[in-house]
């Protein structure tokens, strides 16, 4: 699994971004959302019990990312249909407000090397990516256990946190330079 | 209302301070727009309201967009630093100087102008609020960077003259 400090994989996939037909699918690459930081995070399977609440959860708190220039991208192994259907038919999701990447030739995932080797879909793992496209955090959970969206903002939040003024310099080392 | 209006009303015993005024914005020692994003930064610090309307009203002819609001940051963000450093410095406990500040600064980076330029404002809030180490700190940078004490008094002119006119400002309104 690709950790803190490597560049996040290059992709190219289909998203899903609305139930609006007609607007419903959207091409993104990692080259998208310029200067931003990323927040990646992955799911098994569709359809399926733990992933609607935390990714409603993500979706609640997705104007919280946005202000610290967080884009939130969800994805499974899904295809871009099956997500449809599921933004459609569940409630928490209809109005999610951010992309499920559709990662259905398995290429991004087996690149982050998060595939599950007995079930072969994405395990549940987040991504936090930097603007320079380097990873800054990863967690993965077991199958079964969801995640926590407040702990990842606040590790956005603790990573977004430098101290970059001068002021905090102190007597003997070099000046900061910004 | 206009910054004219607003010196004209100053009371007699301010007299210095309107003629003050006058003339720190006109130094030489420092481009057109550090004087008045010194001006806008050190009204921003110095909070009385007529006084930064005044002030943002003629900054505006002489600022863009992005010069206003760096200079707006930096008094923004000083505001927080020059209490936060100051208490680290204040307090006599180097034990605090080894924990995280666990503070946002983003803009510092992501302020859009000019780094000197901003350096300077940050330098004058820094001289309104009162932060001794940041006084030093950022009074060091700006030598490294080039600028001269000519440059870096100029501005601290501005903040003096600007801070004073705005306790006055709070005395007349009272």
């Amino acid at each position: 699994m690709l950790g803190v400090g490597e560049q996040f994989p290059a992709f190219s996939l289909t998203a899903t971004v609305s139930i609006d037909k007609g607007k419903a699918f959207q091409p993104i690459t990692g080259k998208d959302y310029q200067g931003k930081w990323k927040v990646y995070f992955f799911w098994p399977k569709d359809f399926t019990f733990v992933c609607p609440t935390e990714i409603a959860a993500f979706g609640k708190l997705n104007h919280e990312f946005q202000d610290r220039d967080a884009q939130v991208l969800g994805g499974s192994t899904d295809s871009e249909f099956v997500h449809l259907a599921w933004r459609q038919h569940h409630a928490d999701l209809k109005d999610l407000p951010f992309p499920m990447l559709a990662d259905i030739k398995r290429e991004l995932c087996a690149a982050l090397g998060i595939l599950d080797p007995k079930e072969g879909v994405a395990q549940r793992a987040t991504f936090v990516v930097d603007p320079e496209n380097i990873i800054r955090f990863v967690s993965v959970n077991d199958l079964s256990v969801g995640r926590n969206p407040q702990e990842v903002l606040r590790v956005l939040d603790a990573l977004q946190t430098d101290e970059l003024c001068p002021c905090n310099w102190q007597k003997g080392d070099a000046v900061l330079k910004v | 209302m206009e910054l004219e209006q607003l010196l004209e009303s100053c009371p007699e015993y301010a007299k210095d301070l309107k003629l003050n005024m006058g003339s720190v914005l006109r130094q030489t020692e420092m481009t057109e727009r550090q004087t008045w994003g010194t001006a806008v930064c050190s009204a921003v610090a110095s909070r009385n309201p007529r006084v930064l309307e005044a002030v943002l009203a003629e900054a505006s002819r002489h600022l863009d967009e992005p010069a206003l609001f760096a200079a707006k940051a930096a008094a923004a963000v000083m505001g927080m630093n020059n209490i936060f450093y100051r208490f680290r410095h204040l307090s006599g406990n180097e034990k605090y100087g080894t924990m995280p500040a666990r503070l946002r600064m983003q803009v510092i980076r992501t302020h859009g102008s000019d780094p000197v330029d901003f350096e300077l404002w940050c330098l004058a809030v820094s001289a309104i609020n009162g932060c001794g180490v940041c006084v030093e700190s950022h009074e060091k940078v700006l030598r490294e960077k080039g600028v001269g004490e000519d440059t870096i008094l100029a501005a601290v002119r501005i903040a003096s003259v600007v801070h004073a006119l705005a306790a006055v400002m709070d005395a007349v309104t009272a």
